[in-house]
């Protein structure tokens, strides 16, 4: 625990001005890290994250880019002062890391780098940065299957190593690394990028250092994670105690079978609250397992959604809530499981979290169930332009949550995600394939007083024989769910040849489809469920989404009732 | 003769008027009329054509900054427009890149789309990447949508088909049909607006402009009336985004384009300020009421971008790069649950405006913790025009901030100073890094009514070698209108490789692009002597997915491939530190930006008051850790003369703003009248 004292005194105004000064360091970092590095999925997506910690291992701060990211880096530098004794680190040296049981990190292809800060001849700090490279090697591209069975499936194991040994880069350890890759180019740019990232933190950190002074540095630390913690206990103190559950579930494990559910326990308790994951389904025989490191984060995160969406990321967080995950489950799998398909689990895990907190946030703050999955779609086949193989990854967005003054927000990220769209004119240009229709699902959306989100559909055509498709989604069978009489959003779907009389409906979670050309695969991501009782919507709300066909009139008259729908058809004409 | 910059702001509108013939620029503000912002202009006018006893027919130039766009954008008045897309994407416009806009925050939505749903029609057509037709324009399709949008009473509309940035035909045949059967809407196509690959941000600068379009013209309408009506009988010219001057006629076409216009001049203003002062380099920050702008250059010139969103719409035109955070004179302190003191995001904007300006106001601002402090002098704003009771602020600070944290009032009103400068020297920060520059190698350029207040706070945090305040730093946004070019952008998208082939297709996509500037150049009567031309290849490595601008002054048919090659990884290596010699390059797209030259007013120094003029006036003013209460001397800027220098601890006072100069600073007046602050130890 991070807090030194609960009742310390801390300076009001030194806070903000020394919470300014941590983030413009990190800010530059990870401006560094994503003007200079060379892959999309770092450069234009920013699946990246830039963290300072103390010696302690207490995160200071955190550039809000993708909230999952905290647990690899966190679980990254716990690792090395456990493996490492403090007097084995010597200046200039520089750590690599991705193992999920090793190096604390939640899939393979987050690799951290992670730096120590000398100070005195004494650590003082650690730089740390994480990028998601598109291929770690392993059976796929990608290096995600929901299927595989173990984790050595999943690529390269990393667990904290010397990369960069007082100043010198072993190029021993790089080449091992990059040459277990699909891509050993784009690893070794970002790899390279990542290490100077760190570096051009360490000296922004040490210039603070001597700015301030050790003394008034330390004090500040300290001051902030208390801040931090203090801020977030009043808002668990506002909370009424007592304890609230909520189950979700997920259509499988990854490899077929049953529903399986994510239970999440919300306990308040004064201005301390407890998480219990206990009810979650068995370990997942699949890639759907999620490591301790990102339960945290996704606890993290799900708790500044819901109580403070700008309490600083850090330590002080954990000072304020714990949480339990059972051991050989799927939040808390064991050796070695396979977990590189977490983020569906996560996605989940959130959604569970959200349910619990219905029942304790006031009525004005709740929030009826996201799309909860994260649909991907990756096209692999030979490239059009270029030699070899392309690989293109393409995630969807979906339908989110209605709350009690808006309706859910159609089309967009929930939870852990928040990465941009390939516009289809660059996938034309790019890849032989064409993007047939990219829209809102009409229907999806979960009826209600406010209406769930709309999900995505993305029909997707093949222009070149034996182009292979892999789907990653969930909500095939389960739905996000409506709250206090919403009705649930719609469902995932993938589809094969669309609108033709070949068309065929096909299971979301679909490993290296072979497709001809001219074929399409489109897929359907699923709604947000609605909040509230639909027949009290609002009459010119519900003519307004008649209107723009956002629902089937049908459908309209189902959920709604003939008699609201009548009379909103009357104001639209 | 006389030229004229006016700036169109919230609450003022500024002007800047240079008597040629002297040699001299005068400053004037007036209260701005939202509702026909072109009234403020008229009035204005009046006023400087009394005070200086101006022949209208003698003012040979208008220069223009207008927040027309913009305000739509913000306040959403006008009826959705219509647009028709390509089958399959009607929803792109909604569905955007699929973010949300706050990562933890479900409360914060995106903006409603600019057209509607039942607003977006799908017409079968289909073009390829490669141009080939899959699927003829449903010619039927695109009259009966048109028919549609004519019933419903939509009177702008935009089109935007996919792959049109390169086969704009079947765009151009739509906006054919509509308009026989809408001759009197207005009607954008993508093709014309933003001919640049990336289906969502055309559909979104083709809607922006389309939905501003019929009140812009309506506005150019009014202000040619009202300057018409002064005797002045030159059309006036608008700002763009990108800082340079467009035709009212371009404006009226392509209004998106004048979206970030204030801003921009203001960045122009401080480039030309600081370059003609010899500081080539700023990190430049405007200080207004509710926010803060912050921007770079580099060389004197601005840093572009097309990454701008306006009022959550994505807007593509070139624009000076300008980040704006929620930190002004108005912004509110407030106590955080974890005791933390905070200063904005929220404004008490100009009303009620800060609790000192005794208008209701209740809650503290920034500028009420300036006054407590002695730092703002409650009876000198705007030229003693409006008074401010410092005894309301001290109080209020005191009930508010002070008496909960356990601080001395004072204290609490330098923290309330140090969080907000703290937040905008982040930003600053950020701007320099997020670019790869080191704030050390940097002016600092404080500018807008509270900059120069904030100055010597922000650059504690900041770092740069100096300060430079320009003369009248609260009205500068109108003075870089008289220092803008008449500029207008083409572009054209290639994606090819960079191989003999595809330079050829960028040679003749420039020479396209050169006798499209040239007729602009020429219909809008710049002369052959005041025509330049900057030339950018935007290229990236194949497998990039964004791209690297590199610039070219001479003509393109002079540059072989491997010069443009040889550039090109010498740019990537400047930007992102390394190059990759032997990856393929892509050429995405030519760009060309036309310039007419227009003459500048000479940089003078603008004293007019002579020596013996000078106050002796002091008062108390606070300087927090530096020294607590300290007797600082009062001067009056227009008293000061080149080479003078003020030690601090000193204010100096002017009708826009106040800089403070505390102790172990000095400020030396320079050759034009800025004034230099460097720490004198």
């Amino acid at each position: 625990m991070s807090a030194p004292e609960s009742d310390r005194m801390i300076d009001a105004i030194e806070i903000e001005v020394f919470n300014n000064r941590v983030l413009a360091i990190i800010e530059e970092m990870g401006a560094k890290l994503v003007r200079s590095s060379f892959s999309p999925n770092i450069k234009e997506r920013r699946d990246c994250s830039v963290a300072l910690f103390d010696v302690k291992g207490r995160s200071i701060g955190q550039a809000a880019h993708i909230p999952i990211h905290l647990g690899s880096l966190k679980g990254g530098v716990d690792a090395i002062l456990r493996d490492y004794p403090l007097e084995t680190i010597k200046p200039g040296d520089a750590f690599v890391c991705n193992d999920a049981y090793l190096a604390g990190g939640t899939h393979l292809p987050d690799i951290s780098i992670i730096t120590p800060i000398f100070h005195d001849g004494r650590i003082k700090f650690f730089a740390a940065n994480l990028g998601h490279h598109a291929d770690v090697g392993g059976s796929v591209p990608g290096s995600i299957s929901p299927s595989a069975a173990t984790i050595f499936e999943e690529g390269i194991r990393i667990p904290p190593v010397k990369m960069v040994r007082e100043g010198e880069l072993d190029e021993g350890v790089m080449q091992l690394i990059i040459q277990n890759t699909r891509e050993p180019e784009d690893r070794l740019l970002d790899l390279k990028v990542q290490i100077a990232t760190n570096e051009l933190g360490s000296e922004q950190v040490l210039a603070l250092v001597e700015r301030m002074g050790e003394t008034a540095i330390d004090r500040a630390v300290d001051d902030l994670l208390v801040y931090t913690a203090r801020r977030l206990k009043s808002r668990i103190a506002e909370l009424k105690d007592g304890s609230h559950s909520f189950t979700t579930w997920m259509d499988d494990d990854g490899f077929g079978g049953d529903k399986l559910p994510l239970a999440a326990t919300v306990t308040v308790d004064g201005d301390h609250m407890h998480l219990d994951f206990t009810g979650s389904g068995p370990q997942s025989r699949g890639g759907y397992n999620i490591m301790p490191t990102g339960v945290m984060a996704t606890v993290a995160y799900t708790i500044k959604a819901l109580l403070d969406p700008e309490l600083p990321a850090n330590s002080g967080l954990f000072d304020a809530i714990d949480f339990t995950a059972p051991d050989g489950t799927i939040v808390n799998p064991r050796y070695p499981a396979a977990v590189g398909a977490r983020t569906t689990t996560c996605q989940k895990l959130s959604g569970a979290v959200f349910g619990a907190f219905a029942g304790l946030l006031p009525p004005e703050k709740a929030m009826a169930s996201c799309h909860d999955v994260l649909g991907a779609m990756v096209f692999s086949g030979n490239s059009k332009k270029h030699d070899g193989t392309y690989v293109y990854l393409e995630t969807l967005a979906g339908g989110n949550g209605a709350g009690d003054a808006l309706d859910g927000m159609d089309g967009a990220h929930c939870h852990i995600t928040n990465s941009l769209n390939m516009p289809a004119e660059a996938v034309e240009h790019e890849y032989p394939l064409m993007v047939e229709e990219y829209a809102l699902v009409v229907d999806s959306g979960g009826a209600g007083r406010h209406r769930g989100g709309m999900g995505v559909a993305r029909d997707v055509r093949i222009l070149e024989d034996g182009t292979t498709f892999s789907g990653r989604a969930d909500s095939y069978i389960t739905a996000a769910e409506g709250y206090d009489g919403g009705k649930p959003g719609g469902n995932c779907r993938i589809v094969r040849n669309y609108g033709t009389n070949r068309e065929e409906e096909m299971s979301p979670k679909q490993r290296l489809l072979t497709l001809n050309a001219g074929e399409t695969v489109r897929m359907e991501t699923p709604g947000g469920g609605g909040l509230g009782d639909p027949r009290v919507r609002d009459i010119d709300d519900l003519a307004r989404d008649l209107e723009d066909g956002r629902m089937l009139e049908a459908t309209a008259r189902r959920d709604y009732g003939d008699e609201m729908v009548d009379k909103a058809l009357s104001l639209s004409n | 003769m006389y030229r004229i910059g006016v700036d169109v702001g919230g609450t003022f509108t500024d002007f800047t008027l240079l008597d040629e013939a002297k040699g001299e620029l005068h400053y004037h503000k007036t209260p701005s009329t939202p509702a026909d912002p072109s009234e403020a202009v008229g009035n204005g006018l009046a006023d400087l054509i009394a005070d200086f006893a101006i022949d209208p027919a003698e003012v040979v130039y208008l220069g223009h900054g207008t927040t027309v766009a913009l305000n739509m954008l913000l306040e959403r008045r006008a009826p959705t427009i219509g647009l028709l897309t390509t089958k399959g994407f009607r929803d792109v416009l909604e569905i955007a890149r699929q973010i949300r806009p706050h990562l933890y925050d479900y409360t914060v939505t995106r903006p409603e789309p600019l057209a509607r749903r039942a607003h977006r029609f799908e017409i079968a057509e289909r073009v390829a990447v490669d141009g080939r037709v899959l699927n003829p324009l449903d010619l039927d399709a695109v009259e009966s949508a048109a028919v549609k949008l004519r019933d419903a009473g939509v009177s702008a509309i935009a089109i935007c088909f996919l792959h049109a940035y390169r086969f704009p035909e079947h765009e151009r045949r739509a906006g054919e049909i509509v308009r026989r059967i809408l001759p009197d809407a207005f009607i954008s196509l993508s093709s014309d607006v933003l001919p640049e690959f990336r289906e969502y941000e055309r559909t979104s600068t083709t809607a922006v402009n389309a939905y501003v379009g019929p009140r812009m013209q309506t506005y150019i309408g009014q202000l040619r009336d009202r300057v018409t009506g002064y005797g002045i009988d030159r059309e006036p010219y608008i700002i763009h985004s990108n800082g340079g001057l467009l035709s009212v006629d371009a404006a009226a076409t392509f209004p998106v384009r004048t979206c970030l216009s204030g801003p921009a001049a203001g960045v122009v203003g401080a480039a030309a300020v600081a370059e003609a002062a010899g500081h080539p380099d700023i990190l430049a920050f405007d200080v207004g009421g509710t926010s803060t702008d912050v921007s770079l250059v580099l060389d004197g010139r601005p840093l572009f971008t097309s990454e701008r969103s306006v009022a959550g719409h994505p807007v593509k035109s070139p624009a000076v790069d300008v980040n704006a955070i929620g930190a002004g004179g108005g912004s509110i302190a407030w106590i955080d649950g974890g005791g933390a003191l905070k200063v904005g995001p929220q404004s008490a904007g100009a009303d009620p405006g800060p609790v000192a300006y005794g208008r209701g106001g209740e809650e503290v601002t920034l500028t009420d913790a300036n006054i407590a402090l002695g730092r703002l002098n409650p009876n000198a704003l705007l030229g003693g025009r409006m008074t401010m009771d410092a005894d309301a602020a001290r109080d209020a600070i005191d009930s508010k901030i002070a008496k909960p944290l356990g601080l001395p009032v004072e204290e609490a009103a330098i923290g309330i100073v140090r969080v907000a400068a703290s937040g905008i020297a982040r930003a600053i920060r950020s701007v320099a890094s997020a670019k790869g520059y080191n704030p050390a190698d940097f002016a600092l350029f404080a500018y807008g009514g509270a900059g120069p207040l904030l100055a010597s706070d922000v650059n504690d945090e900041v770092g740069c070698a100096r300060i430079l305040v320009p003369r009248e730093p609260g009205t500068l946004c109108a003075r870089g209108i008289l220092l803008s070019d008449q500029t207008f952008d083409f572009v054209r998208t290639i994606l090819g490789r960079a191989n003999d082939d595809g330079w050829q297709q960028a040679r003749n996509a420039f020479g396209e692009l050169e006798s499209q500037a040239e007729e602009w150049l020429a219909k809008d009567g710049v002369p052959e002597s005041a025509r330049a031309y900057r030339r950018y290849v935007e290229a990236r490595y194949e497998g990039q997915s964004f791209e690297v601008r590199v610039q070219f002054e001479q003509s393109i048919g002079s540059v072989s491939l491997q010069d443009f090659l040889t550039a090109f990884h010498a740019e990537h290596k400047t930007q992102y530190s390394y190059d990759i010699q032997e990856r393929h390059v892509e050429i995405v797209n030519c760009r060309l930006e036309a310039v007419g030259e227009t003459p500048k007013p000479p940089m003078t120094s603008g004293a007019t008051a002579s020596e013996d003029e000078r106050s002796g006036n002091a008062r108390k003013v606070h300087f927090g850790a530096g020294g607590g209460w300290l007797e600082a001397a009062i001067h009056d800027r227009a008293a000061l003369s080149p080479g003078d220098s003020v030690q601090g601890t000193a204010v100096i006072e002017e009708m826009s703003s106040t800089t403070i100069i505390p102790p172990g600073y000095r400020a030396v007046v320079d050759a034009i009248g800025n004034l230099v602050l460097e720490q004198s130890q």
